[in-house]
């Protein structure tokens, strides 16, 4: 009963990494920015959201809240940090340094509006019960899982089925053939800075109700999106969103066996096995040189 | 050559005087460097507030009370909590700043910075750090706050009157959470309790729903978790959401207001000094009345702590300036020796060999998010 209670907490787990891994990934698979922002975009949703909920305002209101906050955010990432970057010189540290400088300034900032301690939305959602003898299921586990599949869904077909997201698909590739098809290069970019920051929303409110958020929540966010990205292969959306769910899940089965002081030293393993054996990640393409 | 009032003796003595006389004068008008050594930074960054919180306020005391002839100045180097970060803060404060009096959190912190401290003959002084291990660190580093295992040792008969016997342990790898464990195996195997699980986590850890599976599984009846900062909520929060309803206990970390005010923390039992905010001497009137005009509550025990660190700074500094001693580490630390006894809030504090504080502790418990003695 244990293992199996440990393989639902690792599924709930792993939907929040998946969310929020897939979003990192849309964004480098598009566009090559080594968006390490990222981690501060779940942040300023989550701390929105709690905002509005400590406001009094309903939660739908929250979400949107969050939601705006964050698309904005990764938009301005995009137009006024990673464009002049590029158009100047555009290196991969320049881009690093730039994105984890504001993610700094995001932390500075939340630790100035809302302090330097821990906070959390309270609900009923979150609280567990026993279904089964020795099995605890909190109702939140099937939003997680919900809204998880749902978007994936969603941005998949999206992704496949319409003219913007298979132009999206081509940015990284082929940015010359897009100009050759009318579509521009600049709008797609913002697309996938807007569509990979919202991504991040639906996991930064799981969160904000599961875990809570604290100021400098960005970083570890940020490690395992890149984690989940690689395990995933790199660029792949699918990739890192099933890698999510794969870390999340060894994350809490390892607890089962070994000491808990390995749960998160687990995921890493699997990021080294996977460096070490199959480098392109689950989905990612082999590249010989 | 003819001399014109001025004889070459003459001359050597207004030279050396005209060389030394601008240094004497900056040595007497020159500010005393203090430093302060907290997490300002990260998930611990909360106690960082908290503890200079407690520093500010008697600092303004002090000056409105002109109790030193020279200005104080403040040397701040962010710990981030980890030994790595207090070895850098301390050299900076010592070797850097010049500073002759620190004030120090956390435990790891205080093991990696008392041998930096020590060499540049700095005075250390604790208010917030808990592990057993911290008395008798060096002879500059003095504790302002009970140990952990002064904590634990008030914990256990309670345990036993309750009828609380199997206990469950979540605590921080670290010097801090290793004593614990120790403390806690040992007191209990005594008091005929037993510790049915021990579950380490590193500082970092923000999930805890398979942990709370693990602790559940073991069928405890009670929960005690020894961590800090941030992650103290994330553990109740998440052991309560994951069907944890039996007793959780920590110790005086948890009075931190993130802790207290969390609608989960409901019921916690926290170990902790007594913090009387009533007691009647003027020390602790002044200090009470002051806080709640400026920061509109009550304080904290940590706000209290290292207001009795600054002030006690004070104290020793205003002794050797009367006696007209120059104030370094040294002299700080020998005059500490000589009087023992300081007029601080809460009463009189008595440092003690082996460089501990006497100071009351009591059981608390959180009840509609106020932390409320009960033992």
């Amino acid at each position: 009963m244990l293992f199996l209670q440990l393989f639902i907490s690792g599924l709930q787990t792993g939907a929040i990494y998946a969310l929020t891994a897939a979003g990192f990934a849309l964004i480098f698979g598009a566009t090559r920015v080594f968006h390490v922002a990222h981690g501060a975009t779940f942040a300023l949703a989550g701390y929105a959201y709690l905002a509005c909920t400590d406001a009094g305002l309903p939660w739908p209101a929250g979400a949107l809240a969050a939601l705006v906050l964050a698309v904005a955010f990764g938009l301005a990432m995009d137009a006024f940090i990673y464009r002049p970057i590029q158009r100047h010189e555009g290196s991969f540290f320049t881009v690093f340094v730039a994105a984890f400088g504001m993610s700094i300034v995001v932390q500075s900032v939340i630790e100035l509006v809302f302090g330097r301690g821990f906070v959390t939305v309270s609900s009923a959602l979150t609280m567990a019960r026993q279904v089964a003898p020795g099995i605890y299921l909190a109702d939140i586990f099937w939003v997680a899982a919900g809204v998880a599949i749902a978007l994936f869904v969603l941005v998949t077909l999206f992704l496949e089925r319409t003219r913007a997201g298979i132009g999206l698909r081509a940015l990284s590739e082929n940015p010359e053939l897009l100009r050759a098809y009318g579509l521009s290069s600049r709008r797609l970019s913002a697309m996938a800075f807007g569509l990979g920051s919202a991504l991040a929303v639906p996991g930064a409110i799981l969160t904000t109700m599961t875990s809570g958020l604290q100021p400098a929540i960005s970083h570890q966010v940020m490690l395992i999106s890149l984690a989940a990205a690689v395990v995933g292969g790199i660029g792949s959306l699918r990739g890192a969103a099933l890698a999510g769910l794969l870390l999340g899940v060894v994350e809490n089965l390892v607890i089962g066996v070994l000491d808990t002081q390995w749960s998160a030293a687990a995921g890493f393993v699997v990021l080294f096995a996977f460096i070490l054996f199959k480098p392109s990640g689950l989905f990612g393409q082999a590249v010989t040189r | 050559m003819k001399q014109y009032g001025l004889n070459r003796r003459g001359f050597v003595a207004a030279g050396a005087a005209a060389l030394v006389a601008p240094r004497l004068a900056l040595a007497q008008s020159s500010p005393y460097v203090v430093g302060t050594l907290f997490p300002m930074s990260g998930p611990n960054a909360e106690y960082g507030s908290l503890f200079t919180k407690g520093i500010e306020l008697a600092l303004e005391h002090i000056r409105a009370d002109n109790m030193l002839k020279r200005p104080i100045t403040m040397a701040v180097q962010d710990s981030l909590a980890t030994p790595q970060g207090g070895a850098v803060g301390m050299t900076k404060l010592a070797n850097v700043d010049k500073a002759v009096w620190v004030m120090i959190g956390f435990t790891g912190v205080s093991k990696a910075a008392a041998p930096i401290g020590t060499r540049s003959k700095v005075m250390m002084i604790n208010g917030g750090g808990v592990g057993p291990d911290l008395a008798g660190l060096s002879p500059y580093y003095w504790n302002v706050i009970p140990l952990v295992n002064q904590e634990v040792r008030v914990l256990l008969p309670w345990l036993q009157k309750e009828k609380l016997k199997r206990i469950a342990l979540i605590y921080v790898d670290d010097p801090l959470g290793n004593s614990v464990v120790q403390e806690l195996r040992k007191g209990l195997a005594e008091t005929g309790g037993e510790l049915v699980g021990a579950h380490s986590i590193p500082p970092a850890t923000q999930q805890f729903a398979a942990i709370a599976a693990r602790v559940r599984d073991s069928k405890p009846d009670a929960v005690y978790f020894a961590s800090y900062g941030a992650q103290q909520s994330q553990i109740i929060k998440q052991l309560r959401d994951n069907g944890i309803t039996q007793q959780i206990i920590t110790y005086s970390a948890g009075t931190i207001p993130s802790v207290v005010g969390l609608p989960e923390s409901e019921g916690l039992i926290v170990t902790s000094q007594v913090s009387d905010w009533e007691q009647g001497d003027e020390v602790t009137q002044r200090f009470v009345k002051d806080w709640r005009a400026k920061h509109n509550g009550d304080p904290t025990s940590y706000n209290q702590n290292y207001y009795n660190a600054m002030r006690l700074f004070a104290l020793l500094a205003q002794g050797l300036e009367k006696a007209g001693t120059e104030v370094t580490g040294e002299t700080l630390l020998a005059e500490l020796q000589r009087v023992r006894r300081f007029p601080l809030v809460g009463g009189e504090g008595v440092l003690e060999d082996g460089g501990t504080m006497a100071m009351p502790l009591q059981i608390g418990q959180i009840r509609n998010g106020r932390l409320q003695k009960i033992a």
